[in-house]
């Protein structure tokens, strides 16, 4: 008990140092409780076809109102949240770790291997992404599991930039040096010391890549490309879209629930920015 | 400057050509077959099947598709659409200038507001402004174009009933001359708003910090130290080395705003390039999807080259190195 004090106490010291990781955080937290607490906090199945269709916000006991196939717009945006943090989070990581591998590799072998890296990071980099994740999903197939791969697979370049550059700076340490000294393998110095030492500014990058994917998603739902299986805050757009000058609630709660979710990452993002490169921030 | 000059091109060449393969995989590896669309639903006729598989190639082997598709690409041909019976090339070509109008004029509006705004709150950090424009950029940075297109159209065109929300021109007249060109700006002014304003964050985000970072040098220091004015060194020395990094982000959200129209396309069902490619996703005409992902690459390849090229210009320290 008093070491996760301890702990607790580490992690408050580090937070508060930055205005916008305190709400970034806060703003985390409580997504964190709406995923949990779904089935609690929402009033109805959002899966469940109500009887009463397009009911304005406040009206028949629907605190948001209901779109036209009589679901209750409160408690799909609640259950939103579950779809918008794993396509943010799951498309970050696989983004994140290829990033972190390629990177690493190029800078710390350096040479050819380096050459090529680079070469083919500055190709991906001239790529038009998002064209390119919409035309994966459109020919094969919208299900959620291949967004968020596609989204992964497409977006580590600029991760691998930062950790390149970082690598590069860290192998030249003397830490390093020593542990060469010493006999460990290119694979050991390469994931206990360079990965380690020069992984913050690619977790910074992440989290704003999380906001970047949710809009993703959210964009791709919007052209008919979601996951029709799922509730997903850019389909109910998608979906009020036909409704919008008879039933504006459908389109504009969700909408508003996405710019606060991106939101809350944006700041994540540029919190850790500012606590973990002391160069960037100025503070 | 002619080392990095070859080096940039090579890169350019070398996205081409990986655009190529990716398409031409993507293409082939897909579940669906134009064929059976072609056919109809239930009809299992094998000679209809081979006679339409020789017309489009399709029963040739992979390596020789590809090369094909290669030559005859590199004429200008990107083949005919399977819905339309259209060459690619004209479809797109016919579609091409809403897309550049509706981009080149938010982009550019951007970049003027934008820039003038980062340049305004760094000036005048931690004042109300600068409060206010960093809020304005945040909340717009997270906003999706497609909802503030909607809204927009919400209050404006079916709430106050000042704008149209549909189309480039009117539908039941058909203007010449002047009154045309009044008519395409008035269905131009809530798209171009809406990418405006999602444009805005990333020119805002640069010019701000740029200045900012300017502002603390030594040389602005020393500047100061011998008792230069604020304004002559500001007008003199900062703002040219802050304004350096928007040139590559205009270029690079150029380049982003030939795919990134497409969405807001959608909302105001403007006739540009992203109406083209989601009526050839519905419909899987692969020709003319491969045709628009090839134009939109070589032509994102070929901004970000110029952009680039200007820049070591205007940068000796980029030349030099």
């Amino acid at each position: 008990m008093h070491r996760v004090i301890e702990f607790m106490k580490k992690v408050w010291g580090f937070i508060k140092k930055d205005k916008q990781l305190i709400a970034g955080c806060i703003g985390i937290l409580i997504l964190f409780l709406m995923i949990v607490f779904a089935p609690v906090i929402a009033p109805e199945n959002p899966h469940y076809y109500g009887p009463d269709a397009l009911v304005a916000p406040g009206e028949l006991g629907h605190l948001l109102g209901t779109n036209h196939m009589g679901q209750d717009i409160f408690s799909m945006i609640i259950y939103g949240v579950r779809t918008s943090l794993k396509v943010a989070v799951i498309s970050a990581l696989i983004s994140g770790i290829l990033g972190v591998l390629i990177g690493g590799v190029a800078g710390f072998f350096g040479g050819k291997v380096d050459t090529v890296v680079s070469e083919i990071n500055n190709v991906f980099m001239m790529l038009p992404t998002f064209f390119l994740i919409l035309l994966i999903v459109a020919l094969f197939g919208n299900s959620i599991t291949n967004v968020m791969i596609v989204i992964g697979i497409t977006t580590w370049p600029s991760n691998a930039k930062l950790m390149r550059a970082q690598a590069l700076s860290i192998r030249e340490r003397t830490y390093v040096n020593a542990a060469k000294a010493l006999g460990e393998s290119n694979t050991q110095i390469l994931f206990k010391y360079i990965i380690p030492n020069g992984i913050f500014p690619v977790i910074a990058n992440t989290t704003m890549g999380m906001s970047n994917a949710i809009l993703t998603e959210a964009g791709l739902s919007f052209l008919g490309l979601g996951d029709p299986n799922i509730i997903s805050w850019g389909q109910m757009i998608y979906e009020g879209k036909s409704y919008i000058t008879s039933a504006w609630w459908i389109s504009v709660f969700a909408g508003i629930a996405i710019i606060l979710t991106v939101l809350v990452f944006y700041l994540l993002g540029d919190g850790l920015n500012n606590v973990l490169n002391p160069k960037s921030g100025r503070k | 400057m002619s080392r990095y000059v070859l080096k940039r091109i090579g890169t350019g060449i070398l996205t081409v050509l990986v655009v190529f393969v990716i398409n031409f995989v993507i293409m082939h590896a897909t579940p669906g077959d134009p064929i059976n669309y072609l056919m109809g639903k239930d009809n299992h006729n094998e000679e209809l099947r081979a006679e339409l598989e020789a017309k489009y190639g399709l029963d040739q082997p992979m390596h020789v598709q590809f090369f094909s598709y290669l030559k005859t690409a590199a004429t200008g041909d990107l083949g005919d659409s399977i819905i339309y019976g259209k060459p690619v090339s004209q479809m797109i070509g016919e579609k091409v200038g809403a897309t550049l109008l509706l981009g080149l004029v938010s982009g550019i509006m951007a970049l003027l507001l934008g820039t003038v705004m980062g340049i305004y709150a760094a000036r005048h950090e931690g004042k109300l402004s600068d409060w206010l424009f960093s809020g304005f950029s945040y909340i717009m940075n997270s906003v999706p174009s497609f909802w503030l297109g909607l809204m927009l159209i919400l209050i404006f065109a079916s709430g106050l009933k000042l704008l149209p929300s549909y189309g480039m021109t009117s539908a039941r007249v058909s203007y010449t001359g002047w009154a045309h060109i009044k008519d395409v700006l008035i269905h131009l002014i809530l798209p171009a708003v809406t990418l405006t304003a999602i444009l805005i964050p990333q020119y805002f985000r640069i010019a701000k910090s740029s200045v900012l970072q300017v502002t603390n040098e030594e040389f602005v220091m020393s500047l100061r130290a011998t008792g230069m004015s604020e304004k002559k060194i500001f007008n003199k020395y900062i703002f040219r080395n802050a304004i350096l990094p928007t040139v590559t982000i205009f270029g690079i959200s150029m380049a982003f705003l030939i795919t990134g129209v497409t969405l807001i396309e959608t909302v105001f069902a403007w006739p540009g390039m992203g109406t083209l490619v989601l009526k050839a996703i519905n419909q899987r005409d692969y020709p003319t999807l491969m045709g628009i992902y090839l134009v939109m690459s070589i032509a994102i390849a070929v901004v970000m080259l110029i952009v680039d090229l200007i820049y070591a210009l205007l940068d000796p320290r980029i030349r030099y190195q």
